[in-house]
């Protein structure tokens, strides 16, 4: 491999690695506030990338405009998802069958798509599809920049969020100690419902900055959900930050393996990344006690 | 309860049922009775299933219907093989599919490259099967509850991954043909023996699951279920219960897989290592009742059913998956315990009555109670005069702690 091409992938690998972190994030909001582990994460994902699809289909206009009605639509969904779904479930034994209400919140998805808009695959075609800048002489596609542009961005707004607004606050004290939170007067269940909202609009910036450059099929989110939950037991689950760095380590991987071993062998460095995970820090490299914290 | 009431003497006032006090007007003595007639129903409604499930090839009206049978009996043999974990220890997998898919790669591969014969690579396939989950299992259960379950999709996705990857030995996307057991044999036959044999193999795996369900190990397990922490602070070996409910699932699952593959003939990375497939386990599972011995085999009967019929009738449009999705979130919010103890709990609703209130005056309860206080002490010649007495003292309180006072005066009837 010549350092053209490793630095190529390099750069890539980081674009890659914003989207998944973007994503992981909001996988990781839903663990934090209610220990749920929400498989539809991706589901939402790919229904956001069709939504933006269509949006372009029906008028034209670029699907980046399409995050005014999918963003608050997905909030929306997410807070109601938490205060009617979730919140039904006996404690007991949330965490399982919550994993099992959103495998099956994602198969109602994954079926509805495919009953509206057909299994046929789709992608959008843009007027800049085809461009690409010169970075230190890699060339970058100008819709893979832009997705990571607004996954960055997003990240960072949900950074400044959780940091410096006084529900940023709320937040991560019902994240951190639920009980702890509710004394101190924090309504933890509107928290909560908020929180979800919060992580479900992530994966439909994520949906919409993945239909600029991918082609969509219904039965796409089983690729993304499984990275994603790699990454989230690898980082730790809970912490923001390990996800983050762990997305950013395990993409540019993913990036650099695929030249050497094609798309399908590179993939499986993420699940050889969480059965390591496993055997030596099950906790996750960034998780445990302190992760819990921001 | 009932267990406790079966060793009272016939004597004891029935009030001795519990300490709730939901007294019913009857004695030990048909109480046992009833409980022997309730056995010879249960015996009696297994016998009717059992011959019911033998003789469908034989009513089954055309090869259609029968191989639709052969596959509702897999789907139960796989449901019933994922409650050896999820049953009893309550760890929740959604890959279970992958351990079905070796088992099925496995015995076509010994096939194809060993030349064994048919039944011997199906064994050696659950062998395989066996090796694979110990590493497996080790990894994933180190961690509990969300991460395990991610750890077993992950493992599903994995093999689906390398299967598909690995065309050269796999056959890949192409797939693999294996060849027929038993090339003599005509396709309804063939349909026939392999409903035997997919019989067989449930009847095993049930009557597995029945010794383990009252064994000292199933005992550990449900500990496991119910609080892990305590059942190692008990001394609990907890991680090895574990990793061996999850062996004996994983190989039970591996050996339908195996078996599925010898009847089907025609394996690919796709249909066998379908997440699908693991979510079907868990759903018939739970619809049925995960903490009953028949409860995966009657969810699968009902879905199973459900899913061959939707298949004919619509073929394999995207309205089964949303089907699927709507009745395990139906399940899941609704009835997590299952249809066994759902229905258990309207039975109870409409039969007998058990009311909270008392049907008999302080006055008949005081006259039965000296009655019976008098004839034990006829029976036993003085000796438990005192039983009687501390059933007098209790019984001018009020009515709550009338069972309290006549289950002490039981109790001491026995000693």
């Amino acid at each position: 491999m010549n350092t053209a091409l490793l630095f190529q992938s390099l750069v890539l690998g980081v674009l890659l690695g914003g989207l998944y972190a973007l994503l992981a994030a909001g996988l990781t909001l839903y663990f934090g506030v209610m220990r749920v582990v929400m498989i539809a994460h991706s589901a939402f994902l790919i229904l956001a990338a069709y939504i933006a699809w269509y949006f372009n289909q029906q008028t034209g206009w670029d699907p980046l405009f399409s995050l005014l009605i999918t963003v608050p639509l997905f909030f929306g969904i997410g807070v109601g998802m938490q205060r009617l779904l979730i919140t039904r479930l006996r404690p007991a034994t949330l965490t399982m069958m919550s994993v099992l209400l959103t495998f099956a919140i994602a198969l109602f998805i994954e079926g509805m798509i495919g009953f509206v808009w057909s299994g046929t695959q789709r992608r959008i075609q843009l007027p800049y599809s085809g461009d690409s800048i010169n970075f230190l002489g890699a060339s970058v596609a100008v819709v893979k920049l832009m997705a990571f542009a607004l996954a960055a961005l997003s990240l960072a707004l949900l950074y400044l969020l959780m940091k410096k607004s006084r529900f940023g606050q709320a937040l991560r004290a019902t994240i951190q100690h639920k009980e702890a939170a509710q004394l101190v007067g924090i309504r933890t269940d509107r928290v909560a419902g908020l929180g979800f909202g919060l992580g479900l609009a992530t994966a439909a910036i994520g949906g919409t900055a993945l239909s600029l450059d991918a082609t969509i099929y219904p039965s796409l989110h089983w690729h993304w959900i499984g990275p994603l939950m790699a990454i989230i037991v690898v980082g730790g689950l809970g912490s923001i930050p390990g996800t983050a760095i762990a997305a950013m380590v395990l993409g540019i991987g993913q990036s650099l393996l695929q030249v050497p071993l094609g798309t399908t062998w590179a993939q499986t460095l993420f699940y050889v990344a969480l059965f390591a995970t496993l055997m030596l820090r099950p906790q996750g490299f960034f998780g445990g006690r302190l992760a819990q914290r921001f | 309860m009932p267990s406790a009431s079966d060793t009272r003497s016939s004597t004891a006032p029935d009030d001795t049922t519990g300490p709730g006090g939901a007294g019913r007007p009857a004695g030990a003595g048909p109480w046992r009775g009833r409980l022997t007639t309730g056995r010879l129903i249960r015996l009696g409604a297994f016998l009717v299933c059992a011959a019911l499930l033998l003789s469908f090839p034989s009513m089954a009206p055309n090869p259609y219907i029968l191989s639709a049978g052969v596959v509702v009996l897999s789907y139960a043999c796989t449901a019933t093989a994922w409650n050896f974990m999820g049953g009893f220890t309550g760890y929740v997998s959604l890959g279970h599919a992958a351990f079905f898919g070796l088992g099925a790669y496995s015995t076509a591969l010994l096939i194809r490259d060993l030349e064994l014969s048919p039944f011997v690579a199906w064994l050696l396939g659950g062998v395989v099967v066996l090796v694979v989950t110990i590493p497996v299992g080790v990894a994933a259960l180190r961690v509990r509850g969300a991460s395990f379950v991610i750890v077993s999709i992950s493992f599903v996705l994995i093999t689906l991954l390398v299967f598909q990857g690995w065309d050269a030995f796999t056959g890949g996307s192409n797939g693999l043909v294996v060849p027929r057991p038993f090339p003599e044999l005509l396709r309804p036959e063939h349909h026939r023996v392999f409903f035997y044999l997919f019989a067989a193999l449930l009847g095993v795996m049930l009557l597995a699951w029945w010794a383990i369900d009252r064994s000292q190990f199933g005992m550990g397990l449900k500990a496991v279920r119910e609080d892990e922490d305590k059942a190692q602070a008990l001394g609990v070996p907890t991680r090895n219960y574990k990793l061996a409910a999850y062996l004996i699932s994983g190989t039970f699952t591996g050996l339908a897989g195996g078996m599925y593959a010898l009847w089907f003939g025609d394996l690919d990375p796709i249909f066998q290592f379908s997440i699908m497939l693991g979510a079907y386990m868990v759903l018939m599972a739970l619809l049925g009742g995960v903490r009953h011995l028949f409860g995966p085999l009657l969810g699968a009967l009902i879905v199973g059913s459900a899913l061959e019929y939707f298949k004919m009738e619509f073929g394999d449009t995207q309205l089964h998956l949303v089907a699927t999705a709507l009745l395990l979130a139906l399940v899941v919010l609704f009835m997590p315990d299952g249809i066994i103890p759902a229905a258990r709990d309207l039975v109870r609703r409409f039969g007998p009555q058990q009311s909270s209130i008392r049907e008999m005056t302080a006055a008949e309860l005081l006259e039965r109670n000296r009655e019976a206080a008098a004839e034990a002490a006829a029976r036993t010649a003085g000796g438990t005069a005192a039983g009687g007495t501390a059933g007098d003292g209790d019984r001018t309180d009020d009515g709550g702690t009338d069972g309290a006072g006549a289950a002490g005066s039981g109790k001491e009837e026995e000693r």
